[in-house]
């Protein structure tokens, strides 16, 4: 991606849409069993592994419009998507079908260079160079009330939880054509290990459910099928419980190409197999490796949300390949900076400095005492990112306060570049050779706290898509306006009111007079939209416009 | 021919041989801008979730930020210790402050206007404070945008009260004269008036007469967009503009539809600012040249074509030209009001349409065929031909348009 491997730069042949080359492999025994690698797919641009993948919300980078996300996450070299994110059924049109599937394949300006240009791509409007995932649900999920079936997954979407049948699921990857879809498997998107009964019965429906994968894959082959990379869902669930299922996958679904032999042995008779793994949990791998050998060579895909750089080094050390990582959007949300660099930044040559400092994995850009109020310098040292290439920590810190939307954009410009150069740190040392990568891991591990800082700022609104509240919960944020001289409201309280009619800056004088007073319709983003339009506006009583130390300045 | 001041220069290029329309060029400390132009409002230092470099590419070179927000978020200390608002947000380009005095009088319940500023309770403890004419001078100069507004006495033009309205003009008239006292920075900073007196257009022309012998670089027509009827709006812009010296720029105050935009350029009118084409786009508008779409309705559900047909900005543009992003109404549907991502899109969409409008404008009267672009933008949105809103007729009668004529 950033060019940083030399090594086997053929251009991929179109007839194989994805290759996958390990290019230093795990050495037995050695400390540890990460790699190197490099994963191809026709049209898009080749990612270096070790590497990660953006997750994706409705089909966005959260806060990233499609031109910020070529031009200044170009790092990002894949996005997950959830299809419950595009398949909810509004009241009154319960029976249309999905507008996503709907999506023309052809009208779409055909462009040689790029390739075709699949519905999944052109309905989200993501990049070309950007290689899409597709999984059911999205990562981390709401874990549905309701259970799975046996030919069926519940799922959550905008409208709320629904029924996705297998079938659906394999008929909308055929219609979106995703670069790597990975088949629906029977998981719990609960913390809690299921119990052992309940874990067998995962690894059953999971295997059935890859078995009719393929054969509808085989099936309806001459069809949009051939493109589609699977990686097969590894569940999390320890060894024993799904052996069979993975048995299958390594006699069944390996194509003879994959493997290490290199002599031909001709056509296999299936034309569909099976692209990578997708795990759910990364500790599977060293019984998969012992067991199944054949499944080795395959790209290794984590999707068991490593909650930091920690984890994900441990994940590493295991053998993934590439990660979807949902905590950076978490993180920007939360209104973090990540400080974090792979190989840690070299100690104090100060010989007084007798220990190393611990380091904190990021920076809460809503601090009101950190000095970042007036700080215009990068959000890191030394970061090449968008936002600290041409933004400060002032108006980071500016526009948190001030909950304007570009504060988390800028983030996650941010966010995302360390995590990049983070991967590109670790494919650096790994080059270097598993002693001196091991070495910098267990600097990392030493140098940087566990955890990264809580924000203390507002978050975005949440929507209901993102998680279901339970019962009770408190709100996430505090109302940005209510209504005028309400209980909140405590200047209204003592003093009597003004009108404000007819006070808009607007020409017709549409928005601002007549909805001041409404309730907030609470997990709306257009409510906070609403908010924040109406304090432009002038709508907003003085008590919500928030104010800060800084009013006496205006005196 | 062209007019300097010290920290600007307006070169007029071509006027309109029917109507009062001018195409210029405004040149201020942060570089040219061709008149007549559309400002987008950055309330707090930020066009609502896009970025700078985004709102340099739509084709913006001026920008407004309201001093009233950023004197409370980040404060005037915080300005100066950064260096004002162009090295806080990023913006190379040209910024435009308000004095402060609007949202003193809108966002507040009980600000009482005297001889000595704006009375108002603090929005942070509720403890009596006051807006002088100096001080928001004082805080603009922080800011340090190109162009600075005077704290005016604004009264809603609807009000009835004549004897009110008379003081608040001559009020404003005395607050510019402390206001041109207290600028510390006029080599750099423009110091626009602003010109009060309600409907009453006798007020109006005595207005500008005072504001003019003033010799500020500029001149805004103020008080407008509060609610008045369209026919008494354009009768006050077209009052005004009639008075103004040509080679001044002239900014009419919260103006941000196509229709008044288009309307009060052949009226003689060169800058305006609304936060209305992004807003509207927050609640899923996209403003087009044949109305304004709310994507958010069904039927866009299974739209894959652009937001507009033709449009040039980059979410319209097709996916394979350099910049562009292929977004398509659907998509807009899909996320409008669950993604913010949707809200950046027609942010950016709209932004551009308003500046793009002002563009074809401008080329348009250069071309000397300004008429035949307000018929055909006319005609666009009122495709059959009547329905016409009465003051647009009206109003472009009495500067040589007839659009009923066929």
């Amino acid at each position: 991606m950033t060019g940083d491997d030399k090594q086997n730069p053929q251009p991929q042949a179109a007839a194989a849409p994805m290759k996958f080359d390990v290019l230093k492999a795990a050495i037995r025994d050695a400390p540890t069993a990460a790699r190197l690698g490099r994963l191809a797919i026709a049209a898009r641009r080749t990612v270096d592994t070790p590497n990660y993948f953006a997750i994706t919300s409705r089909g966005v980078v959260p806060h990233v419009t499609p031109d910020n996300l070529a031009k200044h996450l170009s790092d990002v070299g894949g996005a997950y998507m959830a299809l419950e994110d595009f398949i909810e059924r509004p009241q009154q049109y319960l029976k249309r079908p999905a507008p996503i599937l709907q999506t023309p394949s052809l009208e779409f300006p055909y462009s040689p260079a790029l390739g075709p240009r699949p519905p999944l791509h052109s309905f989200t409007a993501m990049p070309p160079s950007v290689i899409t995932v597709l999984a059911a649900r999205r990562l981390p999920a709401v874990p549905a009330p309701m259970g799975n079936t046996n030919s069926s997954v519940s799922v959550f979407t905008s409208t709320g939880f629904q029924v996705l049948t297998t079938r659906e699921y394999a008929d909308a990857v055929s219609a979106l054509r995703p670069d790597i879809a990975v088949p629906m498997a029977d998981l719990t998107d609960k913390a809690l290990t299921p119990t052992s009964k309940r874990a067998t019965r995962m690894a059953e429906r999971t295997d059935d459910w890859v078995k009719e994968w393929f054969a509808q894959l085989d099936a309806s082959n001459s069809s949009g099928h051939t493109g589609v990379a699977t990686f097969a869902p590894v569940l999390p669930v320890g060894f024993p419980m799904q052996w069979e299922y993975l048995e299958r996958l390594s006699e069944d679904y390996v194509s003879a190409s994959t493997t290490n032999q290199k002599e031909e042995e001709g056509e296999t008779t299936r034309k569909n197999h099976l692209a990578g793994l997708a795990l759910y949990d990364a500790d599977v791998i060293p019984d998969l490796e012992d067991a199944y050998p054949n499944l080795t060579p395959l790209p290794r895909l984590s999707l068991a949300n490593p909650t930091t750089p920690h984890h994900v080094l441990r994940q590493i050390a295991l053998g993934v390949d590439v990660f979807a990582l949902p905590f950076i959007n978490t993180v920007s949300d939360a209104g973090v900076a990540l400080t974090f660099t792979f190989p840690p930044p070299p100690p104090s040559s100060d010989p007084s400095v007798s220990r190393l400092p611990i380091l904190p994995l990021g920076i809460d850009m809503s601090s009101p005492t950190a000095g970042l109020a007036t700080d215009t310098g990068p959000l890191l040292a030394g970061c090449a990112c968008y936002a600290c290439a041409r933004h400060h920590r002032a108006y980071v810190h500016h526009l948190l306060a001030a909950r304007e939307m570009l504060g988390w954009t800028l983030l996650q410009a941010h966010n995302h570049g360390v995590a990049s150069a983070f991967f590109a740190g670790v494919r650096a040392a790994l080059r270097a050779g598993p002693a001196a990568y091991d070495a910098a891991c267990r600097t990392f591990a030493a140098v940087y706290e566990p955890e990264f800082p809580a924000g203390t700022g507002e978050r975005p609104r949440a929507r209901g898509y993102q998680y279901a509240g339970g019962a009770g919960e408190p709100k996430r944020n505090k109302p940005a306006w209510g209504k005028l001289g309400g209980p909140e409201d405590d200047v209204a309280a003592v003093e009597q009111k003004k009108p404000r009619g007819g006070k808009t800056k607007n020409s017709n004088g549409a928005i601002g007079t007549g909805n001041a007073g409404a309730d907030i319709v609470d997990g709306s983003l257009a409510a906070a939209v609403e908010a924040v339009d109406l304090q432009e506006a002038g709508a907003v009583p003085e008590a919500q416009m928030d104010g800060t130390a800084s009013a006496q300045a205006l005196i | 021919m062209s007019a300097s001041s010290a920290a600007l220069t307006f070169e007029l290029v071509a006027k309109c041989s029917t109507t009062r329309a001018r195409a210029s060029i405004l040149t201020l400390p942060h570089g040219p801008v061709n008149l007549p132009v559309f400002m987008p409002v950055a309330t707090q230092a930020s066009l609502k979730g896009i970025t700078p470099q985004q709102l340099e590419n739509t084709g913006c070179r001026l920008c407004l930020n309201n001093t009233y927000h950023l004197g409370l978020k980040p404060g005037q200390e915080v300005m100066d210790a950064v260096g004002g608002a162009h090295k806080l947000q990023g913006w190379d380009h040209n910024i435009l402050t308000d004095s402060g005095g609007f949202q003193m009088v809108s966002l507040l319940k009980l600000a009482t206007i005297t001889e000595e500023g704006v009375r108002f309770l603090s929005p942070h403890d509720g403890t009596p404070m006051l807006l002088t004419p100096e001080h928001s001078i004082s805080l603009q100069n922080s800011i340090g945008s190109d162009i600075i507004m005077q704290l005016d006495d604004v009264l809603v033009t609807t009000s009835p009260d004549i004897v009110r309205m008379r003081e608040a003009m001559e009020r404003s008239v005395r607050w510019l004269d402390r206001c041109i006292a207290a600028h510390k920075h006029p080599d750099r900073q423009n110091l626009f008036c602003i010109i009060q007196g309600g409907l009453d257009l006798d007020m109006r022309r005595e207005c500008c007469r005072e504001m003019v012998a003033r010799d500020t670089p500029g001149i805004a027509i103020g008080g407008l967009s509060g609610g008045e009827a369209k026919d008494d709006f354009c009768r006050v812009v077209a009052a005004c503009t009639e008075q103004l010296p040509d080679l001044k720029p002239r900014y009419v105050m919260g103006i941000g539809y196509p229709e008044d935009l288009v309307v009060s350029v052949a009226l003689g009118a060169d800058m305006f600012d609304c936060v209305w084409p992004t807003r509207t786009a927050r609640f899923g508008n996209a403003i087009t040249k044949n109305g304004v779409l709310n994507l958010k309705r069904e039927m866009y559900a299974t739209d894959f074509g652009p937001l507009e047909d033709d449009c040039g900005c980059p979410c319209c543009r097709r996916v394979e030209q350099e910049g562009a992003m292929g977004i398509t109404r659907a998509f807009v549907h899909h996320n409008a009001a669950k993604e913010t991502v949707a809200a950046h899109l027609l942010t950016i969409h709209n932004v551009w349409y308003q500046l793009n409008l002002m563009r074809e404008a401008r080329d348009a009267i250069i071309a000397d065929r300004y008429p035949a672009f307000v018929r055909e933008f006319f005609s666009r949105l009122y495709p059959d031909g009547h329905g016409f809103p009465s003051w647009v007729v009206d109003a472009l009668r009495g500067v040589g348009i007839d659009l009923l004529e066929t």
